[in-house]
C-alpha cells in the first residue's frame, strides 16, 4: 500500500485528536463535549455559522478547512467527528443517494451509520419492480433515517441558470442534458453556452463520470432514452421496449436514424455501444468509469437490425433512468479510427455534430441537417433551430455573468444566489430554476464517540438553525430536508418535517447523554 | 581546435547542468505528488465507485497504479529517456499534446504581460529618479508599492466588472472567438496573425490580451520601476555620470546613454526572474479570464491528482526558467561587457 504510512500517522493522531474530544469536567460525573466541524472552503462560512449555533448550546465547537481529497482519505480511515459533504443523484431515486450513503458498508457511507432495518427496507425498495412496494419501503426506511439521525439533514440547492432575453423556450433542466435542439434564437443562429466547469474530460460518451462532460456530449449524441426536464423517461433512439420479465428486455429501434458521417445506425452500433462500457478493458484495455451506472446489466444483444435484448443479473428497478446516460456511437467509425482519434474527432446521432473544441477552452458544433428529430415527446421534433452551439469554459461566476449582461453569450450555468435577484430584474435577461439533485449536509460519525450516542445526534438536528443560514448564505434558493432523500427522487415522503431549531431540545438531549454545556 | 568564447562555454556548460537537474525535478516531483493524500482513480470516480470499490481497484490496476511505488517511478524515468511524458489519467490523452496545446497562450500571455510591465515601469523609474524627493517620485513609488500588493484575482474581477461589463472597451475572457483564428503556425496567435497578415484576427487577440495582460503585469511593473528607480539613483550618483557632466555632455545623453545602459543591469536580472513567475504565477489569471493555458492545466492535475500531468509540467517549469536565467546571462554579457572578461 503506497499511502500506508501516510494513514498510519494519520490515524494515530486523530485517534488521540478524537479521544482528547470529551473533556472531563472537576466534578467528574458531567462532561463537556468539544468538536472540529470539518469543511471544504467553499462551504467554510456555512461551517462557521453551524460552529457558532453548536457553541450557543454548550458545545464547544472549531472549524477545520480542507482540500476535499485529504478530508475524504482521513474521514474513510474513521478519524474526524462531524464534516460538510454533499452528494448527488442522477437517477432520480434514492438507488444512488441514500442507498450508497447510508447503507451499512455502502460506497459513500462516511458516517459509518449502520441499521440492519434501513438496510432491509432498501433492499426491499431495490429488489423489486412494484413501484408500491418500493415506495413503502423508501418511506419506512425515511422514518427509521429521521429516528437515528445519522447526519444532521440539511438541504439541497435550487440551480439556478440565465440567459439573454432573446433565447427563446430555453428550460434549465434537473440532469445534466442543456437541451439545445429546441432552443431557439429572436436574432442570430450560435448559441454560445457559459459552462461552469473550468474543462469537461473528453467528447467520448464511454469515458468520464462527470455531469459537465455529459452536458456538452449529450448535444451529440443520443440514448436509447431521455428524460424530460421534469424527469420523466421517454423514448430517444427507442421507439419503444417491453419487459419479458424482471431481468430481461427487449427494446425495439426507430428505423432511418443516421450518424453525423452518413452511417445508419443499428442494432450492431447499440450493441457495440452498451458493450464499451460494461465489457472490462473495453476501451483500450481500459474499462469505462461508467460501468457501475449500469448495475446488474449484464449482457445486450442484437434480435434483428432494430431490436436488441438486454439481460440483467436482477430485477433493476432504476433500469431505465440508468439508460438516459449511455450514448450510442458508431460502431464501424470507432472501429476505424481507434478511441483516441474517436475523442478527437467525436461522431454520434444527435441533433449537432462536433466542428471543432478544445476541452479547456471552448466547444464548437453545428447543427447536424440529416437529424432524425430527437424525442416524439419532446417537442418540436426535427433539425436543431440554431445553426451553431459553442460551448466555453468560464469557470468564474462573476464572469459568467458579466459575459451574459455584455451579450458575449447567451446562456449561463450555475448563477451565484446573491446575484440571481439583480440579474432577474434586468430586463434582457431571463432567470430560471430546476430542483436540485444533490443533497448537503453535515455527516457524524456514528461507529465513536460522542456520536455513537442517538441522543446527541438528534441534539446537533435540533441545535443548528438551517433556515437563517439558508437564508443569509443561499438567499433563499435552497429547500431544507427532512431525511437523506429528495423531493425530486422517487418515493419520497411529503409529511416528514425537516428537525425543528429548538435548542432547549438541543441541551436537554445532551444533558441526558451526559454533557455539560460550557 | 575549435576556441570557444567564455558566453559560449557558459552556455554549454549551463545546458549540460539542466540534464540533472531535470531528473532531480521529475524525481521530486514524482515522490511529492505521491506523498498527498488522495488518489486519481478515486477523484475521477467521484460519487461512482461500486459499492465493493472494485471498480477503484481495477481501474489502478489497468494504469499500474497498485505497483510498489520504486517500480512506477523506474517504468516513468525510462519512459522519460524515450522521450515519452507519459498519458493522463484522467483526461485519457497524451500529456505531450496537452502541453503543446496550451503552453502558447500561456507564454503569449506571459510575453504581453511582461511587455505592459517593462513599458510602463522603466519611464516611471527613470522619471522617478531624475526627479528624486518630489512629489512624482513619492506619488509613483507609493503607486507601485499598491501595484505589488494588490491580489490579481481582484483586480482581475474589478478589470473585467469595470472595463469589459460597464465600459465595454474589452471582451470579459476568451482568447479569440471562434472563427476568428489565424492559421494555426506557432500557437501565438498575436504572430500567428502577423506572419498570415490577417489583421482582424490580429485586433481581436489583442483586445483579449488586454485585460489578462495588464492584471499580470500590474505587480511586475511596480517592482520595475523600484528597482530601476533605486539603480538609477546608484548611477546617477557616480563618478563617471559626473565626469560626463564636467565634460559637457547634453543631460538627455547622460540619462539615456550614460546611466540607464548600467542602471539596466539590475532590471534585466530582475525580468529574468520576474518573467519566470509569470509563467507559473498566472494560474489566477487564467482561471479568471477563462484562459486556456498551461496554469490552468497544472491547477486541474494537482487537484485531480492526474500524476502524469503534474510531473510533466512542473519539469516543463523547471526548464523554463534554467531557460530564462540562460537568456538572462547572455544578455547580462551584451549590457556589461566587464561580465564577459570575469
Amino acid at each position: 500500500m503506497k499511502h500506508r504510512w501516510v494513514t498510519a500517522i494519520s490515524i494515530i493522531f486523530l485517534s488521540v485528536c478524537t479521544a482528547t474530544s470529551v473533556t472531563f469536567t472537576a466534578d467528574g460525573s458531567r462532561k463537556s463535549l468539544s468538536v472540529i466541524v470539518d469543511t471544504t472552503a467553499d462551504r467554510s462560512d456555512e461551517a462557521q455559522a453551524v460552529a457558532e449555533y453548536l457553541r450557543a448550546v454548550g458545545v464547544s465547537a472549531e472549524v477545520r478547512v480542507w482540500e476535499w481529497s485529504a478530508l475524504k482519505e482521513r474521514i474513510l480511515a474513521g478519524g474526524r467527528q462531524m464534516y460538510l459533504t454533499d452528494w448527488g443523484s442522477a437517477y432520480f431515486d434514492p438507488f444512488d443517494l441514500a442507498v450508497p450513503k447510508l447503507r451499512t458498508g455502502d460506497r459513500g457511507n462516511y458516517s459509518f451509520y449502520s441499521n440492519p432495518r434501513f438496510d432491509a427496507a432498501l433492499d426491499a425498495a431495490l429488489g423489486s419492480n412494484d413501484s408500491e412496494v418500493r415506495r413503502r419501503a423508501y418511506f419506512e426506511a425515511q422514518e427509521i433515517l429521521r429516528k437515528d439521525a445519522p447526519w444532521v439533514f440539511g438541504y439541497s440547492l435550487l440551480e439556478t441558470e440565465a440567459a439573454r432575453a432573446d433565447v427563446l423556450d430555453w428550460q434549465p433542466s434537473m440532469d445534466s442534458r442543456m437541451n439545445l435542439h429546441d432552443v431557439g434564437l429572436k436574432r442570430g443562429d450560435t448559441i454560445v453556452v457559459g459552462m461552469q466547469a473550468d474543462r469537461i474530460l473528453t467528447l467520448d460518451p464511454a469515458t468520464y463520470r462527470d455531469r459537465w462532460t455529459e452536458t456538452v456530449i449529450r448535444n451529440m449524441f443520443d440514448g436509447l432514452v431521455t428524460r424530460t426536464v421534469d424527469g420523466r423517461v421517454v423514448p430517444e433512439i427507442a421507439e419503444d421496449w417491453k419487459a419479458i420479465s424482471d431481468t430481461e428486455y427487449i427494446f425495439k429501434i426507430r428505423a432511418g436514424i443516421e450518424f453525423h458521417n452518413g452511417d445508419t445506425l443499428t442494432a450492431d452500433d447499440v450493441v457495440f455501444s452498451f458493450d464499451r462500457v460494461i465489457r472490462d478493458g473495453a476501451i483500450g484495455g481500459r474499462t469505462s468509469p461508467r460501468k457501475g451506472l449500469l448495475g446488474p446489466l449484464t449482457s445486450v444483444e442484437k434480435v434483428d437490425d432494430h431490436t436488441v435484448r438486454l439481460k440483467l443479473a436482477s430485477p433493476f428497478p432504476v433500469l431505465l433512468q440508468a439508460l438516459v446516460h449511455v450514448q450510442v456511437v458508431p460502431r464501424n467509425y470507432l472501429m476505424r479510427v481507434g478511441d483516441d482519434e474517436f475523442a478527437r474527432r467525436p461522431v454520434g446521432c444527435g441533433p449537432f455534430k462536433f466542428v471543432e473544441g478544445r476541452l479547456d477552452d471552448k466547444v464548437v458544433m453545428d447543427r447536424f441537417d440529416g437529424y432524425y428529430g430527437g424525442s416524439p415527446d419532446l417537442p418540436p421534433v426535427g433539425p436543431a433551430r440554431v445553426k451553431r452551439v459553442i460551448f466555453r469554459m468560464m469557470p468564474d461566476p462573476t464572469v459568467r455573468v458579466a459575459a451574459l449582461k455584455t451579450g458575449e453569450v447567451h446562456i449561463i450555468q450555475s448563477v451565484p444566489a446573491h446575484l440571481a435577484a439583480s440579474l432577474g430584474r434586468d430586463r434582457n435577461l431571463q432567470v430560471k430554476t430546476a430542483e436540485g439533485t444533490r443533497v448537503y449536509c453535515i455527516e457524524m460519525n456514528c461507529a465513536r464517540p460522542p456520536f455513537d450516542d442517538v441522543r446527541v445526534r438528534m441534539a446537533m438536528n435540533h441545535a443548528i438553525d438551517w433556515d437563517t443560514i439558508l437564508k443569509t448564505i443561499h438567499v433563499g434558493g435552497a429547500a431544507r430536508l427532512s431525511t437523506a432523500f429528495l423531493p425530486s427522487g422517487f418515493g419520497y415522503n411529503t409529511e416528514l418535517a425537516p428537525y425543528s431549531y429548538d435548542p432547549g431540545k438541543a441541551r436537554s438531549l445532551l444533558a441526558e447523554a451526559g454533557y455539560s454545556g460550557r | 581546435m575549435i576556441r570557444l568564447s567564455r558566453l559560449q562555454v557558459r552556455i554549454i556548460e549551463r545546458t549540460a547542468a539542466t540534464i540533472p537537474l531535470a531528473l532531480a525535478v521529475a524525481v521530486a516531483a514524482f515522490v511529492l505528488m505521491r506523498a498527498i493524500p488522495g488518489d486519481p482513480v478515486d477523484i475521477m470516480m467521484g460519487e461512482g465507485a461500486s459499492s465493493s470499490g472494485e471498480e477503484v481497484v481495477a481501474l489502478r490496476t489497468q494504469l499500474g497504479l497498485d505497483e510498489p511505488i520504486h517500480r512506477q517511478l523506474s517504468s516513468y524515468l525510462k519512459a522519460l529517456f524515450r522521450g515519452d511524458l507519459g498519458y493522463s489519467i484522467i483526461r485519457s490523452r497524451p500529456v505531450a499534446e496537452m502541453i503543446r496545446e496550451a503552453a502558447p497562450a500561456t507564454i503569449e500571455l506571459a510575453v504581453y504581460a511582461m511587455l505592459f510591465a517593462l513599458a510602463l515601469g522603466i519611464p516611471v523609474g527613470v522619471a522617478a529618479a531624475l526627479k528624486h524627493n518630489t512629489v512624482f517620485d513619492r506619488v509613483s513609488m507609493a503607486m507601485s508599492f499598491i501595484g505589488v500588493s494588490l491580489p490579481a484575482f481582484w483586480l482581475g474581477i474589478v478589470a473585467i466588472l469595470v472595463f469589459a461589463m460597464t465600459l465595454g472597451w474589452a471582451p470579459t475572457s476568451g482568447r479569440i472567438p471562434y472563427g476568428l483564428e489565424p492559421r494555426h503556425i506557432t500557437g501565438l496567435l498575436t504572430l500567428d496573425a502577423l506572419l498570415t497578415g490577417n489583421m482582424p484576427a490580429l485586433g481581436s487577440a489583442l483586445r483579449h490580451l488586454c485585460l489578462p495582460a495588464i492584471t499580470l503585469g500590474l505587480g511586475v511593473a511596480a517592482v520595475v520601476a523600484r528597482v530601476t528607480r533605486s539603480s538609477m539613483l546608484d548611477v546617477l550618483g557616480s563618478d563617471y555620470v559626473l565626469f560626463a557632466r564636467a565634460k559637457g555632455v547634453p543631460e538627455s545623453a547622460v540619462t539615456i546613454r550614460h546611466a540607464l545602459r548600467n542602471a539596466m543591469i539590475p532590471t534585466v536580472t530582475l525580468v529574468g526572474l520576474q518573467f519566470g513567475s509569470l509563467l507559473g504565477g498566472n494560474m489566477i489569471v487564467e482561471t479568471v479570464f477563462g484562459w486556456p493555458g498551461l496554469g490552468r492545466v497544472v491547477v486541474d492535475a494537482v487537484f485531480a491528482r492526474d500524476y502524469p500531468v503534474v510531473q510533466a509540467s512542473v519539469m516543463v517549469y523547471a526548464l523554463t526558467f534554467v531557460l530564462i536565467n540562460l537568456v538572462t546571462d547572455v544578455i547580462y554579457t551584451a549590457l556589461d561587457p566587464k561580465m564577459a572578461l570575469q
